[in-house]
């Protein structure tokens, strides 16, 4: 018994050797626990994914998403994003705006796991504060309106493109369309399948991509021409189908033989011999000089989405490629969220309000309102009230002379058209433009890929019939 | 034997009182930080409560017993975790307030039973069967999942038979000792450790395997003192795992590959974050995000996490929700478990408390350094529960058990008439 009990002491190794673990793990506490609490995959910088989204609900409070409790495949309840049950148009016309699988854009690729760079202090007694976290369970209302977004989606009709509606004074997003879109309940087993069948699906093209614009840079090119030549519009222009340019044996081709014009009749009719002539007059600083202070090759966030830049790269652009360069083709490439805020501004007379789609953010636990979009303008497009007044009136010609009323009814549109080549496809079919109705402030661009037929063609049609259901509704 | 008058009397009340305010704190911090439980909160700790004040007032009355420092350590482990585990499900934390209440009515037929000294000496071999018994036959009909075969259900419950075999493994170790210093008489407990162990390690539970065989080397020692044969069987032991495990690494079998995974890993969590690093990472990064004073109950990520954190991985909840200061006071209190044990060994009645209370003692820190150190990358992870506070009904009911062992070692635990009773074997 007496040996026993003595040889009980020999256990204060093991507690010697447990207070020994003790301190190093205090240690490596001390130590290194600023990395540890602000390494990127602490679930306190990457918050869980489910708890940020309760409900997201389009303009007329049709319920788009839900977090509903579900069952498995082993029984077990699961928390999950349920879309719409009852309308397939809906979901397909709206699975940019709120996203879906495979996709990193919406209110789902944007709006769960990791915040935009999260602010945050350590210090080891207080632990981690992270400032302006978004973690917060919360219901989304969204300026989007899911029946003009079918009605886009339906106008596009199986063509591959994009079509986007804003409010220009407000900055709403009313349409934002982007195909070929899958059903988000039912999406491609695979991201084989998925690219098969739905190419470039996981992009939201309004957002996100850029396209050769053709024509419509032409409003670039004429604002360009408007600030700086002097007698553009006493000038007369003499287009006999094809630009000579010297020194090269090669033309910009035109349309057509548009003989002996102005400026404005240029515009209307989309000439390119005057306006590949202007560039070149021109030269390349001062055209991009302007496309630059028209947003192109700058960027602002659309709710957490940066868009992609559009390019003009003509500094050190030949004559002749700076001849294709005025009419939108040549290297310069435009996006069409961009392209839309672009005609919001001169709508606006200059002022260039940025276009959002997240109206307001609520907790999905008391509904207080943790966020409410204000409009707001950007100066990534500058444009003077004089240039934009001229612009406004030009485009309102293009439509009273050129394209005809009867084909907006009702609208007093404003816009261009634009059939960009694209090298081994189709022609990117483009419409931008606006209703300048004062109570009927909306901006829209439609861009079709690989179509077989004309901007005018194939592109006004969608976007006067998308604006008609916005009037009719 | 008049040791009772040099241990210092126990101020019991007084620190029931303490602990019971830092209960209805968190309490009240749960309540108001995840209001929709609330009703929950205030029942399951209501109840705990309950059982504390009433297992301390019986005791106190029916036989005047007049330390109350081991189950107080008890009850303040087992309320962290009833804290953080109906913070994560209240529905769990119900049963874990249910748990502890069939703990305590074990702990106190365990007192009742190695109390008398007949007793033990009559129930040591059946004792041994039936722990060979269990675990045979778990590995024989229990499940395979995740690899190990460590569940049976009986019933409407799942147990875990090797938390109770432990009770029973101590039991055997300190009751078949019948003269000191003998070999054979280790001998003997050997060959029934390496059946234990054995099996364990068949049903790929190697977390539990290690314990077992620590525990071995523990009570070995107390019994013959032999400390060089012992070091070499634990050299050995060593060799043979790594010899073992680098035999197995050609094998494709989940459950090994998972321990062998855990193995290479150690002291490389950082090199893979997101994936074989991910539970101990995570842990670490939310230990360090609570500061000393914790991110508050309620306001924790870990849990999100994974699956098991308030299980193999409630450390890590500790240390986030209540704070690092918290965190070690907890790693206090299992030291303070088995110096307890070392300082009240020389009032044991006889060498089996000891030896027992020793063996029971050591098991617990060896098991809460395996999981406070494996869930924290200071020792290998091994994915054993943290004593007293993980979520698991066997875990709890187990250590209640062995917790008897410690308890019984101090002659104050029993009514008088049994104190100066002798053990004959």
């Amino acid at each position: 018994m007496h040996n026993v009990v003595k040889r009980t002491f020999i256990l204060l190794v093991v507690v010697l050797a447990y207070l020994g673990g003790m301190i190093f793990l205090g240690y490596e506490i001390v130590q290194n626990a600023d990395d540890w609490a602000a390494h990127d995959a602490s679930p306190y910088i990457v918050a869980p994914e489910m708890n940020f989204i309760n409900t997201v609900y389009d303009a007329n409070g049709v319920c788009l998403l839900k977090l509903e409790t579900v069952k498995d495949e082993d029984d077990n309840e699961i928390q999950k994003l349920i879309r719409n049950e009852d309308d397939e148009l809906l979901r397909r016309a709206t699975l940019h705006a709120v996203g879906g699988q495979y996709l990193g854009v919406g209110i789902t690729g944007k709006f769960t796991g990791v915040p935009i760079s999260p602010e945050y202090e350590y210090d080891i007694l207080n632990g981690l504060h992270v400032q302006a976290q978004d973690n917060e369970s919360k219901d989304f209302y969204l300026t989007i309106d899911g029946e003009v977004c079918k009605t886009a989606y339906e106008q596009l009709d199986g063509r591959k493109g994009t079509v986007g509606v804003y409010n220009y004074k407000t900055g709403e997003i009313i349409c934002m369309v982007s195909t070929p879109a899958f059903d988000p309940s039912n999406p491609p087993a695979d991201s084989e399948i998925l690219e098969k069948e739905y190419p470039e699906s996981t992009y939201n093209k309004m957002l996100m991509l850029t396209y050769t614009p053709g024509s419509i840079f032409k409003i670039v090119t004429a604002a360009c021409a408007i600030e700086n030549i002097p007698n553009l519009y006493t000038r007369r222009f003499v287009c006999d189908g094809a630009l000579e340019v010297e020194g090269f044996g090669q033309k910009v081709i035109c349309n057509s033989v548009h003989g002996n014009i102005n400026f404005e009749k240029a515009l209307n009719c989309s000439c390119n011999w005057v306006f590949g002539q202007l560039a070149i007059e021109l030269g390349p600083e001062k055209l991009q000089r302007t496309a630059e202070k028209m947003g192109f090759g700058d960027v602002f966030e659309v709710d957490r989405h940066p868009l992609t830049a559009g390019t003009i790269d003509v500094e050190n652009a030949s004559d002749i490629e700076l001849g294709w360069a005025g009419i939108g083709q040549h290297t310069t490439r435009a996006n069409p969220c961009m392209m839309m805020t672009l005609m919001g501004a001169i709508a606006n007379e200059g002022q260039a309000v940025k276009p959002y789609y997240v109206a307001e953010t609520h907790s999905a636990y008391d509904d207080t309102v943790l966020y409410q979009a204000q409009p707001e303008t950007t100066d990534v497009i500058r444009l003077n009230t004089d240039t934009a007044i001229k612009l406004k009136k030009l485009l309102r010609s293009n439509v009273q002379n050129y394209y005809t009323d009867s084909r907006f009814p009702g609208l007093e549109m404003c816009g261009k058209t634009g059939t960009a080549e694209v090298a081994g496809r189709g022609d990117n079919a483009w419409f931008v433009g606006f209703s300048q109705r004062e109570d009927f402030p909306y901006a829209i661009v439609v861009m079709i890929e690989d179509s077989s037929q004309s901007g005018s063609q194939a592109a006004i049609p969608v976007a006067n019939n998308v604006l008609q259901s916005i009037l009719g509704g | 034997m008049a040791v009772s008058k040099k241990v210092k009397q126990f101020k019991y009340l007084w620190y029931l009182l303490l602990i019971t305010f830092f209960q209805i704190l968190s309490c009240v911090q749960l309540m108001s930080n995840l209001e929709e439980n609330s009703s929950g909160f205030a029942t399951i700790f209501a109840t705990y409560v309950a059982v504390e004040w009433l297992y301390v007032f019986l005791m106190r009355t029916l036989i005047k017993q007049k330390s109350f420092e081991l189950e107080m350590i008890a009850f303040f482990l087992g309320g962290i975790g009833v804290a953080l585990i109906s913070r994560k499900s209240v529905d769990n934390g119900l049963k874990q307030v249910v748990f502890t209440l069939a703990g305590v009515f074990v702990f106190l037929v365990m007192r009742w039973l190695i109390a008398d000294a007949d007793r033990v000496t009559k129930l040591r071999f059946p004792a041994a069967i039936i722990a060979a018994g269990t675990l045979g036959l778990t590995f024989l009909i229990a499940p395979e999942i995740n690899g190990a075969k460590n569940w049976i259900s009986l019933g409407p419950v799942a147990v875990q038979p090797s938390e109770f075999v432990k009770v029973a493994f101590i039991f055997v170790g300190a009751a078949t000792l019948d003269k000191l210093q003998t070999t054979k008489s280790v001998f003997k407990y050997l060959i029934f450790t390496l059946g234990c162990v054995g099996a364990l390690a068949l049903m790929k539970d190697f977390g539990a395997a290690l314990i077992y065989f620590a525990t071995f080397v523990i009570i070995a020692y107390v019994r013959s003192g032999d400390w060089k044969s012992l070091a070499a069987l634990g050299v050995a032991g060593v060799i043979g795992v790594i010899l073992l495990l680098s035999i197995m690494n050609q094998t494709d079998i989940p459950g090994i590959q998972t321990a062998l995974n855990r193995f290479q890993n150690y002291r490389h969590v950082w090199e893979d974050p997101s994936n074989r690093g991910y539970q101990q990472t995570q842990v670490l990064m939310c230990i360090a995000s609570g500061g000393l004073f914790g991110v508050g109950l309620g306001n924790g990520r870990l849990l999100y996490a994974f699956e098991e954190a308030d299980n193999d991985s409630i450390f890590g909840m500790i240390g986030e929700e209540y704070g690092i200061v918290l965190g070690f006071a907890v790693l206090i209190a299992y030291a303070g478990i088995l110096v307890y044990s070392i300082s009240a060994a020389k009032s044991a009645r006889n060498s089996f408390y000891v030896i027992a209370a020793i063996g029971a003692a050591g098991l617990l820190v060896v098991q809460a350094s395996l999981n406070t150190f494996g869930t924290t990358d200071v020792l290998p992870f091994t994915g054993v529960t943290l004593p007293f506070v993980s979520r698991g009904g066997s875990s709890l009911v187990s250590c209640w058990a062995l917790l008897a062992f410690i308890k019984s070692v101090d002659p104050r635990a029993y009514p008088k008439a049994l104190r100066e009773t002798q053990l004959t074997a």
